[in-house]
């Protein structure tokens, strides 16, 4: 375990109409670690990620990145103070090019003003090869270098989510928000991602993500989290986790009354 | 960066028309599809780019063109009108923008249509100030100091140039972190606040940026056609500028010109039609929109002129 949460989140809570999609949720993250949250469908892993980045709001609690209360703020504003995201089902910009894409969130800490934007001045051109420099680096992570000018729709599926990778590594966060970044991804292709989510942690990126392939939570994974009917019911190291007879429940006593 | 030479045919060619025809009339009606091309660049910016759907740009272009001409009438010199124009339509876009943006895109087309409507009854039922039905005629032309341009030829190279640099801004916008946000907004509006993207002021942005294109044009428009009239800037002409830019080719600068080129000089060449004209010009358009979804513009791509310029 290394340094103080850098996401400390306290009695999360969100209604859908009557379902409590969430229920009360406590987490801390520390610093630098991989932390995944898994859970059974519909135990509200999508909601909290949705909670934590802003897309949807909690209805009540307390979230905190680096210290600093995100509780409703805008996504834009929470992804200015260094929380970033990839979606469960992919939301590129697909008119963009795949640099471009990238670019967007690369100038997420720049502001130019229309007048240097119109005028093309060196500073403005200096400005803009500073977010391509840092969009390419991004790119270059995730293995998309070569596809850089293509039109991001033109990307074939796993690499659209490893395109949202380096979008949301391109903001420069601390925290990374992960929502099942291997889905529809085949062997060679979730090995990559491993290999790329190594990467990340080794820049001592925080990585939050949730993920339905057990093997992948397993393998690296510093801290599980499980989530079960928008209630927390354990959390430790993924053997600990793997043992806990709450979790075991959670799973198979649902699996047992499906069958 | 891409390629040049269609720009450079372009710029040759719309050089030289001036030349190959004396006729005042056509250089009239180039002058007007020209001031039509800023309006729908303009356009594009909320629109093609951003993907909000507005109807009020028609309105923008009307209050750019009264506020010169009034201004113009009453004896104040012609600097001071595009300055009154920008002011105008700044606010009117600001005031309109701020409320509905934080919305979904089809409020912005309702509250644009109902405005648009509103600056059409201010100027049909403010007679004294705004003419009425019948407009104002024999406005003061452009003049800077005593110089300005004389007759139609010194007015279409005027508004080519003027025309020239609002395509100009418009790449530097798109080449920029704001005409990035701008399409981002449009594909995904989550997917750009998360990377850090405003959409809310991104979209205010390109609305505003749009509203002082159509403010400038339409100040242009009152100093180099020189009569104003309602039925230039009416809901109808709101469509047309729509059409415009969907033949043209939604998102694409060179579609935006290419677009309101055709549809200005288009009725006026079909014109020897008589009422069959609006069947076949209906036509046209459903057929443009079906066959080239990306517009006029997209089949400049389809010439081999693409392997020239890699070369």
């Amino acid at each position: 375990m290394t340094g103080a949460p850098i996401v400390s989140a306290r009695g999360v809570t969100r209604r859908f109409g009557g379902l409590v999609a969430l229920d009360g949720v406590d987490l801390d993250v520390p610093s630098g670690i991989v932390q995944a949250i898994i859970g059974p469908n519909g135990s509200g892993k999508t909601t909290l990620l949705n909670a934590l980045s802003g897309a949807s709001h909690a209805d009540a609690g307390s979230i905190r990145i680096g210290g600093a209360e995100i509780f409703r703020l805008k996504p834009h504003r929470i992804a200015r103070l260094g929380l970033s995201r990839t979606f469960q089902n992919i939301r590129i910009f697909g008119d963009l090019s795949v640099l471009e894409n990238v670019k967007v969130a690369a100038a997420c800490h720049v502001r130019s003003s229309l007048f240097n934007i119109v005028v093309a001045g060196a500073r403005q051109q200096a400005t803009e090869s500073d977010i391509e420099e840092r969009a390419r680096q991004a790119l270059d992570l995730v293995g998309l270098a070569h596809r850089a000018d293509d039109r991001a729709r033109e990307l074939a599926y796993a690499q659209q989510r490893l395109l949202e990778i380096a979008r949301a590594l391109a903001s420069e966060p601390k925290v990374m928000l992960l929502d099942e970044p291997a889905a529809g991804m085949n062997t060679a292709e979730s090995m990559t991602l491993l290999e790329t989510i190594g990467k990340l942690k080794a820049r001592g990126i925080t990585i939050l993500f949730v993920e339905h392939n057990v093997r992948l939570v397993m393998g690296i994974s510093d801290r599980v989290a499980v989530l079960d009917f928008g209630k927390k019911i354990a959390e430790g190291t993924p053997s600990e986790v793997q043992r806990n007879p709450l979790v075991i429940e959670a799973y198979l006593g649902r699996r047992h009354r499906h069958a | 960066m891409t390629n040049r030479i269609p720009i450079v045919l372009a710029a040759i060619a719309a050089l030289a028309i001036p030349v190959l025809t004396a006729d005042t009339y056509v250089i009239q009606l180039l002058n007007i599809a020209m001031l039509n091309a800023i309006v729908v660049l303009g356009l594009n910016f909320a629109t093609g780019w951003t993907g909000q759907i507005n109807f009020g740009q028609a309105a923008f272009y009307g209050l750019g063109a009264y506020a010169t001409a009034i201004a113009a009438k009453a004896g104040l010199p012609w600097i001071v009108t595009p300055v009154l124009s920008v002011a105008l339509v700044l606010v009117a876009s600001l005031v309109l923008g701020l409320p509905t943006l934080r919305l979904r895109t089809y409020y912005l087309a309702m509250t644009t249509i109902g405005f648009g409507e509103i600056v059409r009854l201010i100027i049909v039922y403010w007679e004294p100030v705004t003419g009425g039905t019948s407009g104002l005629r024999t406005i003061p032309g452009i003049s800077v100091f005593g110089f300005g341009p004389q007759g139609q030829m010194q007015h279409y190279y005027l508004l080519l140039a003027a025309l020239a640099l609002a395509s100009l801004v418009a790449v530097r916008i798109r080449r920029s972190s704001l005409g990035r946000a701008m399409i981002a907004t449009k594909d995904s509006e989550i997917a750009a606040e998360q990377s850090g993207v405003d959409t809310t002021r991104t979209k205010l942005l390109a609305f505003m940026i749009g509203a002082v294109y159509a403010g400038l044009a339409g100040c242009l428009y009152a100093s180099s056609i020189r009569f104003v009239s309602p039925d230039s800037f009416s809901g109808v002409q709101a469509v047309l500028l729509m059409t415009m830019l969907i033949v043209g080719g939604m998102g694409s600068i060179a579609g935006c010109i290419i677009g309101a080129l055709a549809l200005t000089l288009l009725p006026e060449a079909l014109r020897f039609l008589g009422q069959w004209y609006l069947v076949l010009y209906g036509l046209g358009v459903i057929v443009v929109i079906v066959l080239l979804p990306g517009g006029l513009a997209s089949m400049i791509a389809m010439f081999p002129l693409r392997r020239l310029g890699a070369r």
